[in-house]
């Protein structure tokens, strides 16, 4: 492989890598978005399951930003089918792909 | 009940899924889960759909309804299917497919000048607020206490809101409607090609069919005119606690004249104290024992919270000098009426709008449902009453008693109409504990029978009580129920369109019952 075409290759290749974080920085920036816009009226500080979350998980991890970990299998489990008090949330009104968004969101460990 | 045929099913669902795309089409499980009652008061899975599909247009609408007409099978219309408490998103029985217009989620017309909007059945309450002050249009509309549901739909089953637009289905004005056979109807001026009041004058020519579709299951409502209320320049609030439970009656009576000549147009709503506790925290932050909370605990938590054992709200809106007038009147009333005083605040046009009565976006009063530990599921119980002090209060007192003898507290509010009361009360559940459920159920049955004995009727109810309901409206041998039922096999003549809604049945259902 001669220099500028090892050259070229490496600008490419770090042109790849800054374009992944620039995605997954605005896939997580449009997580946000839709979780504030989607789950905020509930799931934010002062919020109706935030005020029962809090009775019910570890001290400071009733906001589910907070939360330590919350896997997103487990968000969409519970956004599909219901948890305690919280009612399904259908796909007609919030798409596989914009759940899969806020669950990728709320999840710290992915 | 009839079954739905299991290869007639997938084959409308195909059909469907070739008009509005396979992504729109759910079947099985994934139907069931998504469209079960999120706060049943039976095993959800026993009243679940079998198919759903999401049309986005009313072409799409139409060109469903001809294939489920020629195939037999059955819809269950919804719109955002947020009616928690009597039955959410799930139809009266398992053999439908969901006809879900969340997607149709259009305003298509918002006039500041005359003050009306006509909005899709997916628009939700939180959809307008937020289109009304993002443009800086001057209207307010009026929200039942959570804010998530659709204002088409919470309008049809006649919901309530707290301003002087608060009788939703009094400020209706024009439908389109596509009928069973896929048709499409206008209602009222609607009617006239190019007609420019559809949404200001509500009856046409003829006779007027807005309110026909109500509670009803005549047509599919894809267009709802809704009139909404200038914003006022002022509004001024006086809330009273009343500390005594006997004290309903007076109150009650004070208010009436007041509501009969219009110096207060919202519908003031006298809460009780399980109703302003249950919206702080769970019971058991008082009481950890079982039944009802005994007197002496209940009177206890109400001192230390600060509420009444019945609390309101009169809310006057429009020209501060206006409201001052009629606030003296208001004042003068209760004070002949009640030991107690008001406490009071104004809010001035400009101001932010939190406390100015205008409905902002809240899911808050979901948490009501968390009031026994949960998960919360809740049947809500709605008879009207004479807008009287002595017969609220004997309504009151056998249906509390009812509540207690059942082992539940009593949670209930009378919002009050022009001549009617509605005493909307409610039996919070834990949806994971059997027994409760059956309690429950063993309650609301009994509630209905005896508000029938008395002549009080319920003004909504759960899918799942449709019958019972629509039974104890009987005069002369059930007339209105034979005569809705000749009206439905008349305009629905396949039987498609929700059937068994508000107890209407289709004449195929009627002969395989009987």
């Amino acid at each position: 492989m001669n220099r500028l075409i090892a050259g070229a290759l490496v600008v490419l290749a770090l042109l790849g890598a800054l374009g992944g974080a620039a995605a997954t920085a605005e896939s997580e920036a449009g997580g946000r978005t839709l979780y504030l816009e989607r789950c905020g009226g509930c799931h934010l500080k002062g919020g109706f399951a935030t005020r029962v979350l809090a009775r019910r998980v570890p001290a400071g991890q009733a906001e589910l930003e907070q939360r330590e970990a919350l896997p997103a299998a487990y968000v969409v489990s519970a956004v599909r089918h219901g948890i305690g008090s919280m009612p399904q949330i259908r796909p007609a009104e919030l798409s596989d792909a914009d759940l899969a968004e806020i669950a990728h969101y709320l999840d710290k460990s992915s | 009940m009839m079954e739905l045929d299991s290869v007639k099913l997938e084959r409308a669902l195909q059909l469907f899924a070739g008009i509005v795309g396979e992504e729109h089409v759910w079947r099985g499980e994934a139907a069931r889960c998504a469209y079960k009652d999120a706060m049943p008061p039976r095993d959800p899975m026993s009243y679940a759909p079998q198919g759903a599909v999401a049309p986005a247009s009313v072409e799409e609408v139409q060109a469903i309804v001809r294939i489920a007409a020629e195939l037999g099978v059955p819809l269950w219309p919804i719109s955002r299917g947020k009616n928690f408490g009597y039955g959410g998103s799930a139809p009266r029985i398992a053999g439908v497919v969901m006809l879900d217009l969340i997607r149709m989620n259009r305003i298509l017309d918002v006039n500041a000048e005359l003050g009306y909007a006509l909005v899709e059945p997916g628009v939700g309450f939180d959809d307008l607020y937020h289109y009304l002050v993002d443009n800086g249009i001057p209207l307010w509309l009026s929200a039942p206490a959570h804010t998530w549901g659709s204002v088409m739909g919470n309008a049809l089953e006649r919901g309530v809101g707290s301003t002087p637009y608060g009788e939703h289905a009094s400020k209706v004005c024009g439908l389109e409607i596509v009928t069973g056979t896929g048709e499409l109807l206008r209602t009222g001026m609607g009617a006239m090609e190019n007609s420019d009041t559809w949404q200001l004058f509500p009856y046409g020519f003829g006779p007027s069919w807005d309110r026909a579709f109500m509670q009803s299951n005549f047509g599919i409502v894809t267009k709802m005119g809704i009139w909404l209320m200038p914003e006022p320049e002022h509004t001024l609030t006086l809330t009273m606690n009343l500390e005594r439970i006997e004290d309903l009656p007076a109150g009650i009576d004070a208010l009436r004249p007041l509501k009969l000549d219009g110096t207060v147009q919202a519908n003031p709503s006298f809460g009780n104290v399980v109703r302003s506790l249950a919206m702080r925290t769970p019971r058991s932050a008082y009481y950890k024992g079982t039944g009802p909370m005994p007197a002496d605990i209940l009177e206890q938590a109400r001192r230390d919270a600060g509420v009444g054992h019945w609390k309101f709200d009169i809310r006057l809106f429009g020209n501060k000098r206006v409201n001052q007038v009629n606030a003296e009147r208001v004042r003068e009333a209760f004070a002949s009426s009640v030991p107690y005083d008001f406490v009071e605040s104004e809010w001035n046009r400009g101001e932010p709008l939190r406390n100015s009565g205008s409905p902002l976006p809240s899911l808050a009063a979901l948490g009501v449902v968390d009031w026994l530990g949960g998960p919360g599921g809740h049947l809500t119980f709605s008879p009207v009453s004479v807008f009287s002090g002595s017969e609220a209060w004997k309504q009151y007192s056998i249906i509390r008693g009812m509540y207690e003898d059942a082992g539940f507290d009593y949670y209930g509010g009378f919002t009050a109409g022009q001549r009617y009361l509605n005493h909307i009360n409610m039996i919070v559940f834990n949806s994971d504990d059997e027994e409760m459920i059956v309690r429950a159920n063993r309650l609301f049955r009994n509630l209905i029978e005896t508000a029938a004995r008395n002549g009080w009727g319920e003004y909504r109810t759960h899918t799942l009580y449709y019958d019972e309901v629509a039974q104890s409206y009987g005069y002369n041998n059930g007339a209105l129920r034979r005569w809705n039922e000749a009206v439905k096999d008349a305009v629905d003549p396949h039987g498609i369109i929700a059937p068994g809604k508000m107890g209407i049945w289709p004449r195929s259902y009627r002969e395989a019952r009987s």
